[in-house]
């Protein structure tokens, strides 16, 4: 490899963090306001409720950031997802023992991804285009894989992906974290990372300095593609089905969790805590407004203020620093 | 900034043990009407608009607070899943719901049968298997008899063409229970009939806006369809906007589902030939008002039919 880790800008970490800080403090009040608006929020099996349900948002939300901080967009993960999950129902149903279908379901995942990057970088498509083409393709697919209906009706053990209990933390949970450990760790320390922060600050600039642009930037899209396919297993799981129409618009709750975290859409900058903070407060947002009883339509005015002034906040940050 | 995170988590999930020593005793006063839940499978439909109608007429008069939510789109389950999930926390007595998906739901059930909440289903039925291989206990089944409606459509317009028509079907969402009766009891319904044949059918998912794209293809396929059964209005009415930019002279007969009131309209102006009313108002009544027996320990009947009807020309007030 010819890369050079130094060559790659350092973080501007002590920024960085001083935005968490602010992403995590807005979640603090949230929580308290909820928790003085209704006795329900603040109990032991609804904080668990919240975070089995955050999970598969947090998952995708991973690979987005990935992009996002590459200085792309992946508007295929919603799409991918929906493959993967029915390539490893299809794959369960036709007998083939579950971790062999979980595998299938990754390959299948990280193969869109790399296609996706691949016609990024070496076909010079925009990356709102290629993936957007992928979008469309990966539903098509998916639909004609599954001849448009849902496959369902899976082993317990299988399941259990989803239902199992950890004492009392659910299984999605851990399996969150897990992905989260693991991804902060290649993001932050490896020069993987280093090239994805590098590559989204100044992609010319990281071209001469050493870094595999193209490589980098391709195994970019794959981590999309890949944590798509994490989020499938889990959501198959979860419903005991897998459908065709699965993820529609999930590319677009994993846009926000990633931006209200604070990473910039102009890539360069942003960090996979802030991303889970953003998801968890999508998360807490849809649970409270449920708890509360607020109407559907009014939650989407509220989850789309929250999005607006999240980013606004961050900007006005930014600017004042 | 992990040590932080890490300490208000444990703050919170220690206030939050806290408070649930507190509130178990302060929960049953809370409100004070029992609280029914009704999940629907989306809002921004005029059919469960109606449902819901009914429902809220029935939980005033039975002195119940009824609580109703949907996701914004029909086909999310997951999304119907969580809120599911969301309702359960809230001490709710009576679990109603539209299932986004007849398989799908089972996770949901599933949930609310461990939390010892007894659940009605309105509108669309639970997959059989999902119901034995999750172990489901579903207390009502409120729904029409949706073959029947299909087989009504289908007798209905052999009769209006004499029993010879080049026919188009636009479905539902793959896989839906509603939809796919539906089907069934059109196609039994004209197949003793050799002169009505299906030249095509095709989902357009219960959306308008598909209706009319898929319909408008279809008629690029085969010109010479002279009869449509949509397994919905909204599809229908598609349907007849795709007729219309088409600008045929032959008539082309609309059959729709739902009795809409757009539908009704188009019945009345001759656009659309009939369209098969059910009575969401009374899903939506009998829902609640067999909560409110399921609350008084009475029993309910495991599956409850609610009347279809044919609006025609004739017979639209």
């Amino acid at each position: 490899m010819t890369d050079d880790p130094q060559a790659a800008a350092p973080p501007r970490l002590k920024a960085q963090r001083a935005r968490q800080l602010g992403t995590f403090a807005g979640l603090l009040a949230l929580c308290i306001v909820l928790w003085a608006a209704t006795p329900h929020f603040l109990t032991v099996s609804n904080l668990l409720n919240v975070l089995e349900q955050t999970s598969i948002n947090a998952i995708v939300a991973v690979g987005m950031t990935f992009v996002i901080i590459s200085g792309g967009i992946d508007l295929s993960v919603g799409s991918v997802l929906a493959l993967s999950g029915i390539a490893l129902a299809a794959a369960l149903e036709g007998g083939v023992p579950a971790p062999a279908a979980i595998a299938l379901a990754l390959a299948t995942g990280t193969a869109c991804g790399l296609v996706n990057g691949v016609l990024i970088t070496f076909g010079r498509l925009p990356p709102f285009i290629a993936t957007l083409g992928m979008m469309s393709v990966a539903r098509g697919a998916a639909l004609m894989l599954a001849e448009g209906r849902p496959i369902s009706g899976f082993t317990e053990g299988f399941r259990a992906l989803a239902t199992g209990r950890v004492v009392i933390v659910p299984a999605p949970v851990i399996l969150t974290a897990a992905v989260y450990l693991v991804a902060h760790f290649v993001l932050a320390r490896t020069v993987f990372g280093r090239a994805t922060y590098a590559i989204g600050g100044n992609e010319e600039a990281a071209r001469l300095s050493g870094v595999h642009v193209r490589f980098h930037k391709t195994a970019v899209y794959g981590v999309a593609g890949l944590t798509s396919a994490v989020a499938a297993i889990l959501l198959t799981a979860r419903l005991n089905s897998a459908q065709p129409t699965a993820g529609t618009m999930y590319e677009l709750d994993a846009i926000a969790a990633t931006v209200i975290g604070g990473t910039s859409l102009l890539g360069g900058e942003g960090t996979l805590v802030g991303a889970l903070i953003g998801a968890l407060i999508m998360g807490v947002l849809r649970n409270g407004l449920n708890l509360l009883n607020v109407s559907s339509f009014f939650q989407q005015v509220v989850i789309g203020a929250v999005i607006i002034g999240a980013v606004l906040i961050d900007m006005s940050l930014k600017r004042r620093r | 900034m992990r040590r932080l995170c890490g300490f208000a988590f444990l703050g919170l999930l220690a206030a939050a043990l806290a408070a649930d020593g507190c509130n178990r005793d302060t929960r049953p006063t809370t409100g004070g009407a029992p609280r029914v839940a009704f999940v629907m499978k989306t809002l921004n439909h005029p059919f469960f608009l109606d449902m819901q109608r009914g429902a809220q007429e029935a939980a005033d008069r039975a002195g119940l607070q009824l609580v109703v939510q949907a996701a914004e789109r029909e086909i999310d389950v997951e999304k119907q899943m969580q809120i599911i999930e969301n309702l359960l926390q809230t001490a709710i007595k009576v679990l109603i719901v539209t299932p986004s998906g007849s398989r799908e739901i089972a996770s949901a059930i599933v949930k609310a049968n461990r939390a010892g909440v007894p659940v009605i289903v309105v509108d669309t039925r639970v997959d059989p298997k999902a119901i034995t291989d999750n172990n489901l206990k579903v207390e009502s089944f409120i729904g029409s008899d949706n073959y029947e409606g299909g087989r009504m459509a289908g007798d209905y317009l052999a009769k209006a063409v004499g029993g010879k028509a080049r026919i188009a079907i636009l479905e539902g969402i793959p896989g839906h229970e509603t939809g796919d009766s539906r089907l069934r009891g059109f196609r039994d319904a004209i197949q003793p009939h050799p002169g009505m044949t299906i030249v095509a059918s095709q989902p357009a998912n219960w959306e308008r806006d598909q209706g009319f794209t898929v319909f408008q293809n279809m008629l690029q396929a085969h010109p010479d369809i002279d009869a449509i059964f949509a397994c919905s209005d909204l599809m229908a009415l598609g349907a007849v906007e795709a007729i219309a930019a088409a600008g045929r002279s032959t008539r082309i007969r609309v059959v729709g589902f739902d009795a809409l009131d757009d539908a009704r309209k188009a019945i009345s102006a001759g656009t659309m030939e009939a369209s098969v009313a059910q009575s969401p108002r009374d899903m939506g009544r009998i829902a609640v008002e067999s909560a409110a027996k399921l609350l008084r320990s009475e029993p309910v009947p495991t599956e409850q039919k609610v009347r279809l009807a044919l609006v025609t020309k004739g017979s639209n007030p």
